[in-house]
């Protein structure tokens, strides 16, 4: 007979409707017979109810409602009946018993017989021993997996309140009257043992739930062998459906207070482990292990691990054991972490046990997957990582199995996208969360070697995990060796060039993957200056092999962290007499990154030419030996990359203006050296391409005549160079074609001259230059073409006259005309 | 069938896993509590009687797995409830939070005559424990936005207010049950005709 036949859905609903409906009648007139203190009408109303329970013809599902109803109204006849029990206490079971034999079907007569029993152990407890074990036996007289599973189930739930849960002994004084094995109807015979006999012991009651366990899940097994093979898929979805009928015999165990550990130990687990094994059915075998480890309290667990994992390891292949010990392990661990609990006791080596007997079972299994394998190692560093925090030489341990197991099926390379990928990359990722120190993931020594066994892809996402971490949570690195392992080791992916094509990576993502190392770089910090120097150093040599794609985003930090060091040394140069010495070190390893910058292919050169200026002025402040001879030579390296690599005007105005600005900042240059340099700002000014970029350059450099600083402290004040300069702007502005452009440059030059006048250059300036400009401006405005622009140089323009205006009481503007 | 003597009387305690079901139940019916989980699978049910009013009542206490994973054969223990408990975790919001989509489920699973009606209890647990997330006034404004659903703080552990919160839940299943009553005071239909049976298809198995 299978399992359940096909019937569609619409009958299905049908049927139960059907079913229910008849439930519902019979049901009312049970209890008006009731009310009415007809017992027998009443029973023979409720075994007409329970009739509909002899279908085979519903679902699991509709079953199960069938059977909700049904019990909800033997409820009612269960009250009645102790109700009886209890009013006249005479009432004698047997009569009861033979009403109950009126029921001609064997389903209705023993859910009547289950229910009659219930009410007998209620009021005569010293007959529970034998009704129970006598219930149990009698239900073997139905063999329909799905009836007799929820027969059994209707036994487990009547049983629950009236089950022996005592440590008593048994009473010896009264061994007579057992049940004969024959007496299977053997009912009558509670009534002459009555009140005497035994009410049993927890031991009872577990053997009588080990028995119905048993037996309900030989009934379970056997649905999975009826039937026609196509039928298979949904035949194992009523399985899957029905276990909760199985799995609830392990509530009932675990509801007995009498079964306490020793209990748990001895009677209880072995007798289910034992049906677990050897019923050899993957279904029955997955759900019960995980029913076991859910139903009992974690402190049985505790105790119990060898005998427990040792049964998953005899458990059929095709068991998902995986899932078993991790839901186990993630029991335990939540057990662990309990804030009111008591913690895992200190005499069980909760972490050796499982990485024992996982090793076992993966070993006695061979068709397990890696990705089931790895995700093993998984639940035990999230085993380590809740119960044994400070434990990170567990961690490594798993770290070297996972290796080891690598190794031991010849897998060199692991692809992050597949399952095992992704198992792997849980696996490492978790000690860098847990953690959050990069320093405490340097202790783990097979953590590289892990590492390495992921492909490319798998390890940038590691690295830049790593990296995030880093800057999160701001863990420093503070030893050359710390930083030679993090980057060489973990972060290598990210700064290694080793024969890559940078072709099919995300250009975006690249960048911020450098930018992400850049960042790094300021966490590589020592108390010690000549700590720091090493560490920059080893960095600068690590992060020079990562190419010219790289090091564009990497190397300026290696230099401006070198110019921070440099100013430490300055601070400190009472208490280390080589400071000069060092700086001056430093200055040239500065020297020698730029310039392998300035190599680098795609580096552009406004970002070297500020490096040179940079460090300029950086040695410009620290006044170590030649430090002057150090400042010409950067800004010289800044005049050349102009020269030769500046080809746009609009930026070498740019850089012709940043070089001036840095050289009217600086302070350290002797006459000789300073001279050179001014001149030769004035030329490059000179000599740029546009018209008013030439002019506004003068005009810019005029400011380096007038307050440029040498050595002696004094600014320059060269009244006649500035002078010549703006005039030389004037030469420009005027040979510009575009009035309003023209306009604009005399405005802006005015402006200047106003400057320098005010400023005191008097002998070179004088009010008549400035009559001239204004004139000159006045008569150029209405020629130039209306526009935005025109507007903004009017207001410029109107500005400067007022300011004039203001001043112009003031002896030093005698004679100007506005 | 109302002047039979006793009332019997459905009651579901629903609610996250963890939050203390099985604990407050055991609590209420047996007076026992143990720090121990033990996950329930399924649903159980325990009987247990009291007086609510003078009267007698048989109240049969359902207690259900937080885990949807373990209820494989649904929940057709829902129907016919009598009065529904919500149970949540003090300590933790998530269980509160949660408490909206059980009433929700409930409603829809077990179609009551009149929802809008429909009797709930929200019992509070574990307010021995003193890592608090929510507050009194929270919860309460909850059921109050929820047709006045009365709210119970409990701990099961140190069996505070546990039978009163349950007494509630008595009395108002009774008043719920009064009314269904009306209703049901005759089935649908009822047959004369000898021994109905539902399906004529029945196989030839003895059992």
């Amino acid at each position: 007979m299978p399992a359940t036949p096909l019937t569609p859905g619409e009958d299905q609903e049908k049927l139960l409707d059907d079913a229910v409906a008849v439930v519902k009648v019979q049901a009312f007139q049970m209890k008006r017979m009731l009310d009415k203190d007809k017992l027998m009408d009443a029973l023979k109303h409720a075994s007409n109810m329970l009739g509909e329970l002899r279908t085979a013809l519903l679902s699991p599902k509709n079953y199960y409602e069938l059977y909700m109803a049904v019990t909800t109204e033997l409820c009612h006849l269960e009250i009645y009946l102790l109700d009886e029990v209890d009013e006249h206490k005479g009432r004698k079971m047997s009569d009861l018993y033979e009403l109950v034999q009126y029921a001609g079907n064997i389903i209705p007569r023993l859910y009547l017989l289950i229910t009659v029993g219930l009410v007998y152990m209620r009021a005569h407890p010293g007959s529970r021993k034998d009704i129970l074990k006598d219930l149990v036996e009698m239900c073997r007289g139905v063999q329909h997996p799905l009836r007799g599973l929820f027969l059994r189930n209707y036994l487990l739930q009547c049983t629950r309140n009236v089950l022996p849960d005592s440590d008593g002994v048994e009473d010896t004084q009264n061994p007579q009257n057992p049940l004969s094995p024959d007496a299977r109807d053997g009912l009558l015979m509670y009534t002459r043992e009555s009140e005497i006999g035994m009410p049993g012991t927890v031991k009872d009651s577990v053997d009588f739930v080990l028995a119905n366990f048993g037996e309900m899940n030989k009934l379970w097994v056997r649905m999975q062998h009826q039937g026609h093979s196509r039928d298979r898929e949904r035949r194992e979805k009523e399985r899957q459906e029905l276990r909760l009928l199985v799995g609830t015999n392990l509530v009932r165990l675990s509801q007995l207070d009498a079964v306490n550990l020793d209990r748990y130990k001895k009677m209880v687990l072995p007798g289910i482990l034992e049906q677990v094994v050897s019923c050899r059915d993957p279904i029955a075998q997955e759900y019960l292990m995980e029913c076991i480890i859910q139903v009992f309290p974690d402190e049985f667990h505790l105790q119990t691990l060898q005998s427990f994992l040792k049964s998953c390891a005899e458990l059929r292949q095709q068991v998902n054991v995986k899932t078993v010990i991790i839901s186990l392990i993630e029991r335990l661990a939540a057990y662990a972490t309990r804030v009111d609990g008591p913690g895992i006791p200190a005499n069980i080596p909760l972490f050796e046990i499982f990485s024992e007997q996982i090793s076992t079972i993966i070993q006695s299994r061979e068709e397990m997957p890696s990705q089931d394998i790895i995700a093993l190692q998984v639940a035990l560093v999230n085993l380590a990582i809740k119960c044994y925090k400070d434990r990170i030489d567990y961690i490594d341990l798993v770290l070297n199995k996972t290796a080891e197991i690598f190794a031991r099926q010849g897998i060199k390379s692991v692809q992050s996208d597949t399952p095992v990928g992704k198992e792997m990359l849980k696996l490492l990722r978790m000690p860098v969360d847990t953690y959050n120190d990069v320093i405490t993931l340097l202790k783990l020594e097979n953590l590289v070697s892990c590492l390495d066994m992921l492909d490319v892809k798998g390890r940038k996402t590691m690295a830049i995990l790593i990296a995030n971490n880093m800057i999160d949570n701001e863990t420093k690195l503070t030893t050359t060796d710390q930083v030679n392992t993090v980057l060489s080791k973990l972060l290598d992916v990210l700064i290694q060039a080793e024969g890559e094509s940078l072709d099919s990576v995300d250009i975006e993502d690249f960048v911020e993957e450098q930018n992400l190392v850049a960042r790094l770089i300021s966490l590589m910090q020592s108390d010690s200056p000549d700590d720091q120097y090493s560490i920059l150093n080893s960095a600068r040599k690590l992060l020079a092999n990562g190419g010219p794609d790289r090091i564009r985003f990497t190397l300026p930090t290696i230099v401006f962290q070198f110019l921070q060091l440099a100013g430490r040394y300055s601070q400190i140069r009472e208490e280390d007499e080589k400071w000069s010495k060092k700086v001056a070190k430093i200055f040239q390893h500065v020297h020698q990154t730029i310039s392998a910058l300035t190599k680098a292919e795609g580096c552009s050169a406004d970002l070297t030419l500020r490096l040179y200026l940079e460090a300029a002025q950086a040695a410009d402040r620290i006044d170590f030996a030649d430090h002057e001879t150090v400042a010409y030579e950067f800004l010289s390296q800044a005049f050349s990359l102009l020269e030769e690599e500046v080809s746009d005007s609009k930026a070498q105005l740019a850089a012709i203006t940043l070089i001036i600005g840095t050289l009217q900042q600086m302070s350290c240059f002797s006459e000789e050296s300073h001279a050179p340099l001014r001149n030769q700002c004035a030329l490059v000014a000179a000599n740029l391409l546009k018209k008013p970029d030439q002019c506004r350059a003068v005009s810019t450099c005029a400011h380096v005549f007038w307050s440029g600083k040498t050595n002696s402290g004094q600014e320059l004040r060269d009244g006649k160079r500035v002078a010549e300069c703006l005039k030389k702007g004037l030469r420009f502005a005027s040979q510009c074609m575009d009035s309003g452009v023209q306009a604009q440059l005399f405005c802006e030059l005015l402006n200047s001259y106003v400057y320098f006048f005010e400023k005191g250059n008097v002998e070179h300036i004088k009010v008549d230059t400035l009559n001239q400009l204004i004139a000159k401006i006045k008569e150029l405005m209405p020629t130039v073409e209306k526009c935005d622009e025109v507007e903004q140089i009017q207001a410029h323009f109107e500005r400067t006259l007022e300011r004039l205006s203001s001043k112009k009481g003031e002896p030093l503007y005698e004679g100007l005309t506005l | 069938m109302s002047n039979r003597k006793k009332v019997l009387l459905k009651v579901i305690v629903l609610g996250d896993s963890g939050v203390g079901k099985t604990c407050l139940m055991n609590q209420f019916v047996s007076k026992k509590f143990t720090n121990q989980y033990k996950a329930t699978i399924g649903a159980d049910f325990q009987t247990k009687e009291v007086m609510v009013d003078n009267k007698l009542i048989t109240l049969q206490i359902w207690d259900t797995a937080g885990q949807e994973r373990f209820q494989s054969l649904g929940v057709g223990f829902y129907r016919g409830a009598d009065c529904c408990v919500l149970v949540y975790d003090v300590t933790s919001p998530t269980t509160f939070k949660s408490l909206e989509s059980w009433r929700d489920e409930f409603l829809i699973q077990s179609s009551p005559k009149d929802p809008e009606n429909f009797p709930f209890v929200v019992i509070g647990n574990k307010i021995d424990l003193e890592n608090r997330s929510i507050t009194t006034k929270r919860a309460q404004s909850w059921c109050q936005s929820k047709n006045n659903i009365p709210y119970f703080e409990v701990s099961a552990k140190e069996a505070l207010h546990v039978d009163e919160a349950f007494a509630t839940v008595a009395r108002n299943a009774q008043a719920q049950e009064n009314e269904v009553e009306l209703y049901n005071e005759f089935p649908d239909q009822i047959k004369l005709s000898p021994l109905p049976t539902s399906s004529s298809r029945q196989d030839n198995c003895g059992c």
